[in-house]
């Protein structure tokens, strides 16, 4: 008990690295950059030398970017989709792969590597990128005012209710993902550790091998419900 | 759970540096390669139904010429078949007329030798009778009795044979 307390303590209190002017750099934020390095050196080894007729990592790559191509084509229509796929597609990539970093060795003890995810500031830096795109979508589609009028609702005189609670819904909806996305992950991470402090071998790996799923789906959902807050704003203009 | 605002900038912004570098490493040369090759599928699909429709529409001119062709040759051979039948028809009509003529010429060389050569003995025996005649009678006859002398002779000779 004594060791898992001592597990979760060191997982929780984890401090800045170091500091990169005024901003402070945490062991979160170094995975993510080496998670970043990582998806950019394999998008750049994948597609340095394209071929017509594609084989290895170029085809893993192109058959992965048709895959959400087709995916999000039926939720956002085809010209949506080329407009917002990179955005959605990076989401995808970088939660999942940020949630798998949780599958590495010493993943979460040792510094500089703990899950981007497990951690609610990262999520809620995430979060915040959707809530801007969300407003920057429904600005340049709708318009002040029409973004105004949508706020209000379709009927003028229970507006003095419903403009508040829409309102509040564009901060829920963030609010929500990034809660959503850092409870799964922390808990997850927080029950591996446990496990770990427990009977560091057996039980850890079988909630990690869970963790593949439930890395995967939270990435996926987050970005199905981001995909969805985009398709609302930008419904209007098509 | 403690908010930490440096970790949210940073998250921030390492999001938009990585759609940004996704984008020039990933998305747009898979993007434009999948465009390109799906334009080439459409190109050479359309070219290959061209193709194929060219290639049904010189199919039925070929079938057509063929049958012309047939048509044709089979003409010929039923304006040769004719045209051999009709010169068949006119050889043997010629041979005909031709061995007629020249039974018909021959009919009359034979007569007319005949007549010759009746002609020529008929002068002959006359001669001989003449002669004959002188050396019995011992004198010369004139030319009436001679004539009548002949015939009377030659009516013999014929009643004779």
């Amino acid at each position: 008990m004594f060791l898992t307390n001592v597990v979760i303590a060191s997982a929780h209190h984890a401090g800045p690295l170091f500091k990169l002017g005024p901003l402070e750099v945490t062991s979160e934020i170094t995975t993510m950059w080496g998670v970043m390095i990582l998806i950019l050196l394999v998008s750049f080894l994948g597609t340095r030398n394209m071929k017509r007729i594609p084989s290895g990592l170029q085809n893993i790559l192109e058959m992965g970017i048709e895959m959400y191509e087709n995916f999000w084509t039926d939720i956002l229509g085809k010209k949506r989709t080329r407009e917002l796929m990179p955005i959605l597609a990076t989401f995808f990539i970088l939660i999942l792969c940020s949630n798998y970093t949780g599958l590495l060795p010493l993943s979460g003890t040792l510094p500089g590597l703990k899950p981007p995810t497990s951690n609610v500031s990262t999520t809620a830096g995430l979060a915040i990128c959707v809530f801007f795109l969300v407003l920057y979508y429904n600005l340049k589609v709708q318009g002040p005012i029409g973004y105004i009028k949508h706020l209000i609702g379709p009927m003028p005189a229970i507006s003095f209710l419903m403009l508040p609670l829409n309102i509040v819904e564009q901060f829920t909806r963030p609010l929500s993902l990034a809660l959503r996305l850092y409870g799964s992950v922390y808990g997850e991470e927080m029950v591996v550790m446990s496990l770990a402090a427990l009977c560091p071998l057996v039980l850890p790996l079988t909630m990690q091998v869970m963790g593949i799923l439930f890395g995967a789906i939270q990435a996926f959902v987050f970005t199905l419900l981001a995909s969805i807050y985009l398709e609302e704003a930008t419904a209007v203009h098509h | 759970m403690d908010i930490h605002p440096d970790t949210i900038i940073f998250a921030m912004i390492n999001f938009c540096i990585l759609v940004v570098g996704l984008k020039v490493f990933l998305y747009k040369p898979v993007c434009n390669m999948l465009d390109s090759r799906r334009e080439e599928v459409i190109n050479n699909l359309n070219s290959a139904e061209e193709a194929k429709l060219e290639a049904q529409k010189l199919k039925d001119e070929y079938a057509a010429q063929i049958q012309n062709a047939r048509a044709e040759a089979q003409d010929i051979i039923n304006q040769a078949a004719k045209i051999g039948e009709q010169t068949k028809v006119d050889i043997v009509t010629e041979a005909r007329e031709e061995a007629a003529r020249l039974t018909a010429r021959a009919q009359e060389e034979i007569a007319r030798e005949k007549s010759e050569a009746l002609a020529e003995i008929r002068n002959e025996i006359a001669e001989m009778a003449v002669l004959a005649a002188e050396k019995v009678v011992g004198k010369t006859i004139d030319a009436k009795d001679h004539e009548n002398m002949v015939n009377n002779f030659v009516k013999e000779v014929g009643e004779a044979k």
